[in-house]
């Protein structure tokens, strides 16, 4: 990976310290390369004007005596001349005469006297002072001149080395200071940015709870104390949880009251269905009082009292079915479609509507469908389309199965679907019930389709009306379970 | 400076004609200076004259004994101390036996050094300590340092040696050169700049003890015979001055007084004694002997 690609994937907490490092290693480098090379600059410009001194106060003192050949003297004036505390001290001095024989040198051991000097010293020399950085030593050497004739040359090497400890020092100095500023810097931009970012890492923490549902507001602690910025982004989070939570306070109360409503139309209907054959029954029973002594009446009467009790049995048996808890993922089977017939005959019947079921199933089994869901999603769909159908249609339910999984589709020929509804059925799903409830009954459905992994698909019926359609996949028994 | 018999001579020749301009030219000065009440007193390197607290040990001792103030007066060869003294522009001088012999006409002894008990010392041949060479002819062909050209010990001696050997320096040694001091012909050799050396055996024996590390570098090669110490000398002129009498008496009892004998002390001698001019007859039979040559 490119090694700027992996920064800039790094966090800010990391990447802006590693950049300050990084920075100030170029800038040291630089820096360092600058120091020294004006060091070693003055340096060799120093050591150049030293050697210089040397040589011409060596070159003067011994000319008279280069003249005369007397090496006594010329060793005298070299030891006499020899600095014995300097810092840049002079390791050797030679002093030959105009045929490089040595007259004296201050170390005649390795330059014996009277001796051809040696071409490898020679040779060290140049016409410019020379440093020699390995063996940290400085050559020069200078021509003795006598009436304007070379009557010899002085060959002088340095000690260099305190100033190449010196240099060694600086670049030490230099290199330990940069990395203590680096060091240093990048603890800066390490806490500096920390500080920066801890409130939108605050907010990411907030943020990434919220998406799994635990809504919070950012609490006072975690307020940073003198960031105004990090305080109006926090207040403004807390005022968008603050109205998401009052929006879920009211979805919880309207759900609520639709179950309460909903337990009104139920009782309505219940009372209503057992009020009719309440009212033949009793005046059945009146009629038997009255004149239960005739037997032909009070055969009728009885028979009428029988088919009275029989619909109120079927009112309460429908609303066993309907409302009784399920306490087991029932599959879904042909006698929930009877039953769904028998549930909306009240509903539709108000409305001379018929519920036709087409074709009419032969399996008794619904590739284990649960009965549940199913049930209310083909109920809430007839009772949608009974509600937009007029009086006296035809309300056509038709299932199927093939090897993808169960068709059902319900048809009607109202005015057709709302735009509000249908997208209830087919747009991206919002959070919670939508607004108005009106089309509570469509959402429940579009809630069980999505909990099977089913489709709902809203087409025209030509050439009036609407085919609302649920598409079922095979499952797997778990998630058929889990959507029961 | 080579030590042909060339320069040699005409060095002496020079240092004769010197002599006898500054006899001519300076006897209103010398007049004045015997009758000053200062003492001058030359002194050359036949010890160690360098030696600043030395000069100052010695000239507060011959104030003290003598009452005079006393001037010391140092220069760089024995000649030029010798045509001083000769020519009568200081008093007395502590020279070489070579110069004494020479101008045994114009100068009287005043006084003589004993060295452990002796007015005697020898001259030694040194080379460096860790060389190979036990005699004279182990020195053949080196470049030798002598000390001064009016030295006994430092000179002399060694001509006079290669000489009855039937050899002369200039032929025997590869080079010879002149140091002018004794401790400088120690140096000269512990340093390796020359391979040997003709030095006065008590300055290298002083020195061995005050600076051992010097003497460490060398190594000595042949003694040579007994010869009179380099003698306090006066000229016959002055012999018998007041002031001359003085310096005598001093020299003669510095035993005596508490600053003689730090003075002697410091040069490591027993004392100073009258001798007779007899002392340095070897000294003229080797420049008899060498007549011409040097």
């Amino acid at each position: 990976m490119n090694p700027l690609q992996y920064l800039g994937q790094l966090s800010s907490l990391l990447r802006v310290p590693l950049m300050v490092m990084l920075l100030m290693a170029v800038a040291s480098i630089v820096l360092s390369e600058r120091v020294l090379t004006r060091l070693s600059q003055n340096q060799e410009t120093y050591l150049t004007a030293l050697a210089s001194s040397y040589l011409d106060g060596i070159a003067a003192s011994v000319s008279p005596s280069v003249v005369h050949q007397d090496s006594w003297e010329i060793f005298d004036i070299l030891t006499r001349m020899k600095p014995q505390k300097a810092t840049i001290y002079a390791q050797e001095t030679v002093v030959t005469d105009a045929k490089n024989i040595v007259l004296a040198s201050d170390i005649p051991d390795v330059h014996p006297t009277l001796g051809q000097m040696d071409p490898k010293f020679g040779m060290e020399f140049e016409e410019e002072m020379r440093l020699d950085t390995v063996s940290q030593l400085a050559f020069a050497a200078r021509s003795i001149r006598h009436n304007e004739e070379i009557i010899g040359k002085v060959y002088v090497v340095f000690d260099a080395s305190s100033l190449l400890k010196e240099r060694r020092e600086v670049l030490q100095t230099l290199i330990l200071t940069n990395i203590g500023l680096a060091v240093l810097l990048a603890a800066i931009g390490f806490f500096v940015v920390r500080r920066m970012v801890l409130p939108m890492q605050i907010l990411e923490r907030h943020l990434l709870k919220a998406a799994s549902g635990g809504l919070e507001f950012i609490s006072d602690v975690e307020y940073p104390k003198a960031n105004r910025e990090a305080k109006r982004i926090f207040g403004a989070f807390n005022q968008l949880v603050g109205a998401e939570k009052e929006r879920e306070g009211l979805v919880d109360r309207l759900t609520k009251e639709e179950r309460l409503a909903s337990l009104g139309r139920i009782a309505s209907g219940m009372a209503h269905e057992i009020n009719n054959p309440l009212g033949g029954l009793l005046n059945a029973a009146d009629t038997l009082k009255k004149h239960g002594h005739q037997e032909k009446v009070r055969l009728e009467t009885v028979d009428l009292i029988k088919r009275g009790l029989l619909g109120i049995r079927d009112v309460v048996q429908a609303a066993l079915v309907t409302y009784r808890p399920q306490r087991s993922s029932r599959v879904f089977t042909l006698k929930d479609l009877t039953d769904i017939s028998l549930l909306l005959r009240s509903d539709l019947g108000s409305r001379a509507q018929e519920l036709k079921i087409l074709p009419v199933p032969f399996d008794k089994v619904f590739d284990d469908l649960p009965a549940g869901p199913i049930r209310q999603a083909i109920m809430n769909l007839v009772l949608n389309a009974s509600n937009a159908s007029p009086h006296g249609c035809e309300i056509v339910l038709s299932i199927s199965q093939s090897k993808e999984g169960t068709h059902l589709e319900v048809k009607d020929i109202a005015e057709g679907l709302p735009d509000d509804a249908g997208e209830i059925l087919t747009a991206p799903l919002k959070s919670g019930i939508p607004d108005g409830m009106s089309g509570l009954g469509l959402w429940v459905v579009r809630q069980i389709a999505d909990e099977l992994g089913a489709t709902l698909s809203v087409k025209p019926n030509i050439p009036k009306g609407t085919i609302i359609a649920i598409d079922i996949p095979r499952r797997s028994g778990e998630m058929i379970h889990a959507a029961a | 400076m080579t030590s042909s018999n060339k320069i040699t001579l005409r060095t002496r020749r020079t240092f004769m004609l010197s002599s006898a301009m500054f006899l001519l030219a300076t006897s209103n000065a010398l007049s004045q200076s015997q009758t000053s009440t200062t003492i001058r007193f030359g002194l050359t390197p036949v010890f160690l004259n360098d030696d600043i607290h030395l000069l100052s040990v010695i000239k507060n001792y011959l104030e003290s004994a003598t009452g005079y103030s006393v001037e010391l007066v140092t220069r760089r060869t024995y000649q030029e101390v010798t045509s001083l003294l000769v020519s009568g522009q200081i008093d007395a001088a502590w020279i070489c036996g070579y110069p004494f012999v020479k101008f045994q006409n114009e100068l009287d002894l005043l006084a003589v050094p004993e060295w452990n008990g002796e007015p005697l010392y020898q001259s030694y041949l040194i080379t460096k300590f860790d060389r190979e060479a036990s005699k004279l002819a182990d020195l053949k062909g080196d470049i030798h340092a002598f000390s001064d050209p009016d030295s006994n010990s430092g000179y002399l001696v060694t001509k006079a040696l290669l000489q009855e050997n039937g050899l002369s320096a200039e032929s025997f040694f590869k080079k010879t050169l002149f140091t002018y001091s004794h401790r400088n012909v120690i140096r000269a050799v512990a340093s390796g700049l020359v391979q040997s050396g003709s030095v006065d055996g008590y300055v290298w024996e002083v020195i061995r003890e005050i600076d051992p590390d010097l003497v460490a570098g060398t190594k000595i090669v042949r003694k040579s015979d007994w010869f009179g110490f380099p003698p306090i000398a006066v000229s016959k002129r002055f012999a018998q001055t007041k002031k001359v009498n003085a310096l005598k008496l001093a020299f003669l009892s510095s035993s005596e007084a508490e600053a003689g004998r730090a003075m002697l002390d410091y040069l490591r001698l027993t004392g100073f004694v009258n001798a007779k001019p007899a002392l340095y007859d070897s000294v003229k039979r080797n420049v008899d002997r060498l007549g011409a040559l040097l």
